[in-house]
């Protein structure tokens, strides 16, 4: 156990091998098992969103469903840099990270002091309030057809330049994206940071008392955490060649939660990133069995939330939990995966 | 005088507007006071109420052959009697089985409540769109409450006047029914303390099912009487949905009056709004939430309640 306790001071851990070994070598497999290029590439973005969102929801215990809005943010901030400033990768993803984040702040002044229930509902208010300004404000933003041709600028690092105008291009850098995103988020939750976030979830005024600024540290994570859904949305903007209003519903808001639950985002670090990749695939597959998918995923959301809140990655360490506590000394390995596999 | 003048449709508007804000509201209010429980399936079920109710106004003629004939020959306003009395009771069934996959959550963080409706309420669109499709649908109203008349210079909707006073009888209703009845005594003594009520030996899950079906009854009767103004598509429950919570926790969590009174602040601030800027009339309920919020978190009439846990 010795080994488990140290890994998170780890900057790269077996499970990110893994993750990587498995996206990486994706455009090689996907198209002989029925899938497309794009679909990665829609799946890695996703990917980054749930798991800012996640810093929110699973560590912080602030159920946000609004957050849909910085995704949106990001994106227009994205489209806008391409369309009146210049065509810049780089500084169309600062500006939706920037964007997002000023946002995130904002809406954090009003909403930091609550939890809970509360929390949930003035989320659901302030994105609605983003989303309708979309819609409404049609000279920034293009209303409800949103902004059209962004163009996919090159990948510009001093020396040369990558273009990715093709999906397979695209997706080597929203995965590159991806890695420092989770690389990142991995240091920050294993950080006094991270453990101050955690204790807040746990009990918020426990927290107080112990000394730590406590609406600071809820406003420092809600702010984190829209300025990834941010870089997502800008990376989604460029990817989907358009910035629209739907992405800022509370459906879409709803799709975030729903995957990071369903991945088991409440006891994993790693929920978030299983609970897209199954989305997606969930939307292919049913997608191309029925029109109404949405029905039979919504009603598996229902089943995950009655029996297994914790959702896959809970399943998951319930089985190795098991699995190893039947054999009494072989179980050594499972219970360390059980155990990485925890945060 | 003049500038009054030429506001007073826009807050006659407004106050009817709100008044039906308050009856979408009433059974979202419901829910939470008694099971402590954020209901966003209200908004699907809202629609549901509604299409049930077209359904059983105007059915396909080939269902029954000639006793769908018979059906459709009967007036209009005998069938749209039938449908409002009818569909809330349909909806109410949904209600119960939704309840049945609730009970699990209870006693747990009330977030789970929060985010089992909010599959439920997608699981209902979907359905809705499976059986009816996506295309906005027109309910018939009869005769007798359609149409315009003219007031002073204006033209008003008739069917607006009823809508707000079907509303305030419903209201009225439900008030006397929490106020004057015993299980109104029981449903207030749960919202107040449950534990407390099973301890006199009131079977509190019954009390559970019972008050979750009429809150769902009570959200139909709502979808039903605002389709006329809103038109009925699937997605129809978040415009519904939304404004029920707003007005909630606007008007504070467990009281009643208080949800009545921040529906009708609701309708009137939209309702002007509307009159200057009509882009961005529904813009304004959230920030007078927003407002309202930032210096009360109670709301204007709440008392300590769950959402404060």
């Amino acid at each position: 156990m010795q080994q488990t306790k140290a890994q998170p001071t780890f900057w790269i851990t077996r499970q990110m091998l893994v993750l990587f070994a498995v996206l990486g070598t994706m455009p090689l497999w996907a198209e002989s098992v029925g899938l497309y290029q794009y679909l990665g590439v829609e799946i890695v973005i996703w990917m980054i969103f749930a798991l800012g969102f996640n810093l929110l929801l699973g560590y912080t215990g602030l159920p946000s469903f609004g957050h849909g809005a910085f995704f949106g943010l990001g994106a227009y901030a994205f489209g806008l840099v391409q369309h009146e400033l210049a065509v810049s990768l780089w500084l169309g993803l600062l500006g939706a990270v920037a964007l997002a984040a000023a946002g995130g702040g904002l809406v954090a002044c009003f909403l930091s002091h609550r939890r809970g229930i509360y929390f949930a509902l003035m989320s659901i208010a302030f994105g609605q309030v983003f989303w309708f300004v979309a819609i409404k404000w049609h000279a920034v933003t293009g209303g409800e057809d949103g902004l059209l041709n962004i163009p996919r600028p090159a990948f510009d690092f001093g020396v040369g330049h990558l273009a990715l105008d093709n999906n397979t291009a695209l997706f080597y850098f929203v995965l590159a994206v991806l890695a420092v995103v989770i690389i990142g988020l991995w240091r920050l939750v294993h950080s006094p940071f991270g453990k101050v976030i955690q204790a807040v979830k746990q009990n918020e005024m426990r927290t107080a008392f112990v000394g730590y600024n406590v609406w600071l540290f809820k406003w420092s994570a809600f702010t984190i955490s829209a300025a990834v859904a941010g870089l997502a949305g800008g990376l989604f903007a460029m990817a989907q060649e358009s910035a629209y209003p739907d992405v800022m519903s509370l459906h879409a808001s709803g799709f975030v939660v729903m995957m990071t639950l369903i991945g088991g985002g409440f006891v994993s670090f790693w929920g978030p990133v299983i609970g897209a990749a199954v989305f997606f695939l969930a939307r292919d597959l049913l997608g191309s069995m029925t029109e109404t998918w949405l029905l039979w995923y919504g009603l598996m959301f229902m089943a995950v939330v009655v029996f297994k809140p914790e959702g896959i990655a809970g399943a998951w360490q319930d089985m190795v939990k098991r699995r190893s506590s039947g054999r009494e000394r072989g179980g050594h390995a499972g219970a360390a995966l059980a155990a990485q596999l925890k945060r | 005088m003049d500038a009054l003048l030429n506001l007073l449709p826009h807050i006659i508007n407004g106050i009817s507007l709100g008044l039906l804000f308050a009856l979408i509201a009433l059974g979202f209010m419901l829910i939470v006071g008694v099971m402590e429980l954020i209901n966003l399936a209200h908004g699907s079920l809202f629609a549901l109420g509604a299409y049930a109710a077209m359904l059983i106004i105007s059915p396909d003629p080939a269902w029954f052959g000639p006793l769908g004939q018979w059906y459709l020959g009967l007036p209009l306003t005998l069938r749209y009697i039938v449908g409002i009395a009818l569909a809330p009771a349909l909806v109410a069934i949904v209600g119960f089985g939704l309840e049945f996959c609730m009970r699990r959550t209870y006693g747990k963080d009330p977030l789970y409540g929060l985010l089992l409706t909010f599959g439920a309420a997608m699981v209902l669109e979907e359905s809705i769109r499976l059986f009816w499709g996506s295309g906005e649908q027109v309910m018939p109203v009869p005769q007798a409450v359609s149409g315009a008349f003219l007031f002073g210079d204006l033209i008003y909707s008739r069917y607006r006047f009823f809508a707000a006073g079907f509303a305030v009888a419903v209201i009225l209703l439900v008030w006397l029914f929490l106020e004057r009845t015993p299980y109104g005594a029981i449903i207030k003594a749960g919202a107040h303390d449950s534990e407390m009520v099973r301890a006199l030996g009131i079977n509190l899950t019954r009390l559970r099912l019972y008050v979750f079906g009429f809150g769902a009854s009570l959200a139909a009767i709502a979808g039903i009487v605002m389709t006329p103004i809103w038109g009925l598509r699937p997605h129809v429950g978040v415009d519904a949905v939304v404004p029920a919570f707003l007005i909630i926790v606007l008007g504070g969590v467990g009281s009643f009056w208080g949800a009545v009174i921040a529906g009708v602040l609701v309708g009137l601030v939209v309702g002007l709004t509307g009159a200057y800027a009509s882009e961005w009339s529904l813009l304004s309920m959230y920030l007078l939430l927003i407002a309202v919020v930032t210096f009360r978190a109670r709301g204007l009439f709440g008392k300590k309640s769950m959402l404060e846990a």
